[in-house]
């Protein structure tokens, strides 16, 4: 360890920037936060991920760490899972839960759209473009507690309810023998239109605060 | 024929022999002899005092180098880096599905493809930062204290600051350093040899006193081997004999800071090797507790040795570090609830050591016993607070866990630390599953509440 031990170079930074949109500061606490939880190593696996507490808490967990690890959440129009990341493609995750900028109001619905994006990722798990009945069940069965204050079947027929009623708002009246596939990302942002998620699904960072030192 | 020794040889020897002798007498004088009768010279003191302003001015200079390079100066959080929202599950559900604007709160249906934004959100959230993760690594400074092992600015400023540097590091290595391991071995020696002595007196009040005045002072020279200034606040509270002391455990050092104030009787795992070696000494001299490795596994077994240990009324206080594992001194996690069970008055204590002359937290996975103790004898100093608290008992109504999270709140709050209430033991381990169970039922209980608010309606 020299004495002349730089910092992190500048110039990557700054493509970081460009491409997540976070500041440097930022960009430098969830790189030391990056090094924290892979243990100084270069790249994160789903293992590190483990580690957290408090995510361990979280009943979709298992979909958040894979949203992690999905190609199509790093903003380079590629596909299917990866095993590990390196600190570029954690930042173009966090990148999703970013609160915009006063300064992006014309580029909110861009926004929103990417945001909405990642949770039908979350629920489309095997990338065909649509959410079954299935993976949604799946999702919902997630969330809920195989404690006895739910019948047992009860996340099947809430799972059945609502792809009946998108299937209602985005298909109209349906023939008969008219199957419906799945929730496509149009149907998906149409039935979320209302809720201002580009204000609900970000996580804030706080002020700097001093530490306390011995009285 | 040639002289064996000439003259040049001759002198050098003879300049060797009276500085090593005055070195020696310097040690007995200042350090040594004081260390024996308890009293202080205030030489650490003042080594610190100086230090302070030694720090103070490298950090002026480094800020004042990097305004004039125009370097964005990094400063550290050590605070949460997430604003914390305090709102319930429940509130933020039912606020993501208020905002969509074409659906009435009361008729809303059972369950709303939005939810998921919250459980998305605080996943998300808790991966930029939680609480417990960075308890298990190094605090970080604002300042720097010319230490390379925690400087995060650290460019090539000028030229003082590097010489200073550069004489900090061979101050402390090459005169610090081995001072230190001097006293070290000295003192270690000397518990260990004494001990043995007094072993072999037969049991009685002449023992318990001599134990008594050997151990503090061989303690007391280990705490000059680290140069540790502690301040002791409210000594009336001392532990008395008959009862628990509890602490916050950030390193294996605690144990000698508190022991060098008082006697207390340790609890632990017998090691092999030199620590072995010095625990089977001094449990000749006064009752430790030390458990064989297979020994800990029986939790009836430990809890029985300690409560007869606490019976016997005129034995020393049990010494106790409810964590079971080393926290980076800025917050108390778990104690573990078999401390309290057996009964006795529970003194705590709380340690707070000051992270600006040395990083006192043991990362045992980073960093082996020796390389660690190399660490702390070539810092500058150890400087650390300890607060006696007023005794403590459970109460009727309390349960052993109960009691336990009520000294751990006490113990937080005089040392400044942050409460928390996870266990220590997720250094090594992985949280059980029930945690998920919680938040799934409370999800699925504020589903049940709106299904049977519309039943009834």
């Amino acid at each position: 360890m020299g004495a002349l031990q730089s910092s992190p170079g500048q110039p990557e930074y700054v493509d970081l920037k460009e491409k997540t949109g976070f500041s440097f500061s930022q960009i430098r606490v969830l790189h030391k936060r990056f090094k924290l939880l892979s243990h100084n190593g270069e790249t994160l696996k789903r293992d590190h991920f483990n580690s957290i507490p408090d995510l361990a808490c979280n009943p979709i967990r298992s979909q958040i760490i894979e949203a992690f690890f999905d190609r199509r959440n790093f903003r380079q129009n590629g596909e299917g899972p990866v095993d590990e990341i390196h600190f570029e493609e954690f930042l173009m995750v966090m990148s999703h839960f970013k609160a915009p900028s006063p300064r992006m109001i014309e580029e909110r619905e861009s926004v929103r759209r990417e945001k909405l994006r990642f949770i039908f990722n979350m629920h489309d798990t095997d990338n065909d473009g649509t959410i079954t009945l299935e993976e949604y069940r799946h999702v919902i069965d997630e969330l809920l507690s195989l404690s006895e204050a739910l019948e047992k079947d009860t996340a099947k027929s809430i799972a059945d309810a609502a792809m009946l009623e998108v299937a209602s708002t985005s298909m109209g009246h349906m023939e008969p023998d008219e199957f419906y596939e799945g929730i496509t990302f149009e149907h998906f942002l149409k039935l979320l239109k209302g809720f201002e998620i580009e204000l609900k699904m970000n996580v804030h960072f706080s002020m700097m605060d001093t530490p306390t030192f011995c009285k | 024929m040639e002289l064996f020794f000439n003259p040049f040889d001759n002198l050098v020897c003879i300049l060797l022999g009276i500085s090593l002798t005055v070195w020696f007498t310097l040690l007995l004088v200042f350090i040594i002899v004081p260390a024996i009768f308890g009293v202080s010279f205030g030489i650490r003191r003042l080594y610190m005092k100086t230090l302070l302003k030694l720090f103070e001015w490298a950090t002026l200079r480094i800020e004042r180098g990097a305004k004039e390079n125009n370097h964005h100066l990094h400063k550290p959080y050590s605070n949460a880096i997430i604003a914390k929202e305090p709102t319930s599950l429940e509130e933020e559900i039912k606020e993501i599905r208020r905002s969509g604007s074409n659906k009435d709160l009361d008729s809303a249906s059972e369950f709303e493809m939005s939810d998921i934004f919250y459980f998305a959100r605080r996943g998300v959230a808790s991966i930029m930062d939680d609480e417990v993760t960075k308890r298990f690594s190094a605090e970080e400074l604002e300042s720097w204290n010319l230490l390379t092992r925690s400087n995060n600015n650290f460019h090539y400023i000028s030229l003082r600051l590097t010489v200073l540097w550069g004489l900090g590091l061979v101050i402390r290595y090459s005169f610090l350093l081995p001072l230190r391991v001097t006293l070290a071995f000295t003192g270690v020696g000397l518990l260990v040899f004494l001990t043995c002595v007094i072993g072999l007196l037969p049991n009685g009040r002449l023992k318990n006193f001599l134990s008594e005045k050997v151990h503090l002072m061989c303690y007391r020279i280990c705490v000059r081997a680290l140069t540790a200034i502690i301040t002791y606040h409210d000594s009336e509270n001392k532990p008395k004999k008959g009862g628990i002391c509890v602490a916050n455990h950030t390193s294996p050092i605690d144990v000698i800071i508190l022991a060098s104030d008082g006697c207390y009787a340790m609890v632990g795992q017998i090691h092999g090797g030199l620590m072995g070696i010095i625990q089977r000494s001094m449990v000749k001299a006064c009752p430790h507790i030390w458990f064989e490795r297979s020994e800990v596994k029986d939790r009836h077994l430990v809890a029985k040795r300690l409560s007869d240990h606490l019976e016997v009324k005129t034995k020393l206080p049990i010494l106790i570090f409810p964590e079971g594992t080393c926290i980076n001194n800025t917050s108390v996690m778990m104690f573990k609830k078999g401390s309290f069970e057996i009964g006795g008055t529970v003194y705590p204590v709380a340690i707070k050591y000051d992270p600006r002359f040395g990083d006192a937290f043991w990362n045992s996975s980073k960093f082996g016993m020796v390389s660690y103790l190399l660490r702390m004898m070539s810092s500058w100093a150890i400087v650390c607070s300890v607060w006696y608290l007023p005794p403590m008992s459970r109460e009727e109504d309390e349960d052993a866990v109960q009691f336990a999270n009520r000294v751990k709140a006490a113990i937080a709050r005089q040392g400044g630390l942050v409460d928390l209430l996870w266990d220590g033991g997720l250094k090594r381990g992985k949280v059980k599953e029930t945690f998920k169970e919680e938040q799934q039922k409370l999800y699925s209980k504020m589903l049940v509440g709106t299904q049977e608010d519309r039943s009834r309606s």
